[in-house]
């Protein structure tokens, strides 16, 4: 119901509505593609076809920025409902990922655009794609929950995770593929969650793309500890953050 | 039998303030709209309970303290110390109508209240008649919020809160508000709900609305239980700490 609301909100309030959400990131890979592979020509960047390249990556980090930077926001939005909700107040944790999940399901359309484009099928690899979707949504649920407690306690939280999310962009392969960084500073990468999740999104098209197992096992604890961190600290905040409510 | 039971409870609340105080060094952070937070003792280790059947009102001069002690008894807040144990599903009756989207239809609108106050949306489908028959909302049903009288929001908030299948009923502030006919359905319904009953924890600044409904009055002053008395008494005391200079 919760979901619901979000999701009508956003697309009742535009014009073009749902399109909104297939547009947005169609002209930001575009535009990309354009810089990166057009302009700057044959010192190729990431994997080709690089557009297919593109959005497969782009997709989901769109979906984490969004719903790490409302994460920011949850309780000072839910305030009112706060107070008088005897539900768990996870629940609105999960409903901001959910929405956020939503919207990127929905905007997976933008990938087959893309895979008819450039003709480029995924292998038998593309099962992982599912399982990515799952880690990260996992993953984004313990950033949620580890995010939103701390940032009622620090109210500065906000604009800190604003420049930490853009940070990530370049720090992510997404506009450049992990086989790009030098060796010896591959497993360093690793500690990035996204490095991990993002990988095992690309694995379809680009079976080299994890050479290292080692770095996939490093990402993914890093984010089973985001994950158990995000439920420590969602608890131990939790008197803290219902006294904020009004 | 006891519904609802605080035992030591000891609460501290946050408050903002705008920087106070003068000086070339305090007016620049106060122009620049720097708050301070303190904690401000709300309650300090107060038992009572509350048992079945009972109309309790909490008496106090203090808004703050008679919201937490409500949200305290709902479980919308955790105490600092001591504990409050429930043996029954509260209602709260706090600030209901703030949850709505005004961009979805009467009909939506109810099942998402309903779900925040727990029920299921099976539960609230079987219940949804009666939900707008006591909220007189028929016509407006699969219009959206924006577009109607304000009185509907709380029409609306207050069917659906009489509808939750519970004996024991959390109300802060804003008792009964709309229209004069309205409000009396309002008031029928909870005497009908109290000869069946049904437990009433009441804050409200209107002493009429306590001598109403109330057989029980907690008179609170600086934090603790004062009085455990009859709801006259209670007022009269808080009556008497008004008239009186605070802190002499």
């Amino acid at each position: 119901m919760l979901v619901l609301r979000d999701l009508q909100n956003q697309y009742t309030k535009f014009r073009l509505g749902y399109l909104w959400s297939l547009l947005e990131p169609l002209g930001m890979s575009l535009v990309l593609w354009l810089v990166f592979s057009v302009l700057l020509g044959e010192r190729a960047l990431g994997l080709s076809p690089y557009l297919l390249f593109l959005s497969v990556a782009i997709l989901p980090w769109w979906w984490f920025t969004k719903s790490v930077n409302a994460s920011t926001k949850i309780f000072r939005r839910a305030r009112g409902e706060l107070a008088f909700s005897a539900l768990p107040p996870q629940i609105w944790v999960m409903r901001t990922v959910l929405s956020t999940s939503v919207e990127f399901i929905f905007s997976l359309p933008v990938i087959v655009l893309a895979i008819v484009l450039t003709r480029d099928l995924p292998g038998i690899y593309i099962l992982f794609f599912p399982v990515a979707i799952l880690l990260q949504f996992l993953l984004l649920y313990g950033i949620g929950l580890l995010v939103s407690s701390l940032s009622v306690v620090i109210p500065d939280l906000a604009r800190v995770v604003k420049i930490i999310m853009r940070a990530m962009f370049y720090l992510s392969p997404i506009l450049y593929s992990i086989s790009n960084i030098p060796q010896n500073l591959q497993t360093i990468a690793a500690i990035n969650p996204l490095v991990g999740i993002l990988g095992l999104y690309r694995i379809g098209w680009w079976p080299e793309e994890h050479t290292s197992v080692v770095a996939l096992v490093i990402s993914l604890s890093v984010a089973a500890a985001l994950f158990i961190a995000g439920i420590y600290t969602f608890h131990r905040l939790k008197p803290r953050l219902l006294k904020e409510a009004k | 039998m006891s519904v609802i039971e605080f035992s030591h409870v000891s609460l501290a609340m946050p408050r903002t303030k705008r920087r106070q105080g003068s000086g070339r060094k305090h007016r620049l952070r106060r122009f620049a709209g720097e708050t301070s937070r303190t904690m401000v003792p709300v309650l300090d280790d107060v038992s009572f309970t509350v048992n079945k059947g009972d109309s309790v009102a909490i008496v106090s001069g203090k808004p703050l303290l008679r919201t937490s002690v409500i949200r305290l008894a709902v479980g919308t807040l955790i105490p600092d110390s001591g504990a409050v144990t429930r043996t029954e599903r509260v209602v709260p009756m706090i600030g209901i109508a703030r949850a709505m989207g005004a961009s979805f239809t009467i009909r939506q609108n109810a099942y998402l209240v309903g779900g925040l106050l727990g029920m299921s949306p099976a539960e609230l489908t079987e219940k949804l008649p009666s939900i707008i028959e006591f909220a007189d909302l028929g016509n407006y049903l699969d219009r959206h919020l924006r577009g109607t009288p304000t009185s509907t929001r709380q029409r609306l908030a207050w069917s659906i809160a009489m509808a939750v299948d519970a004996d024991v009923y959390a109300i802060d502030q804003t008792l009964v508000v709309g229209e004069l006919e309205f409000r009396q359905k309002c008031w029928s319904a909870v005497d009908t709900l109290r000869e069946n009953g049904a437990t009433f924890l009441v804050s409200s600044d209107g002493a009429k609305q306590y001598r109403r409904f109330c057989n029980r009055g907690l008179y609170f002053e600086q934090g603790a239980l004062i009085a455990d008395t009859t709801v006259p008494k209670a007022l009269a005391l808080a009556r008497e700490a008004r008239r009186e200079p605070r802190g002499e």
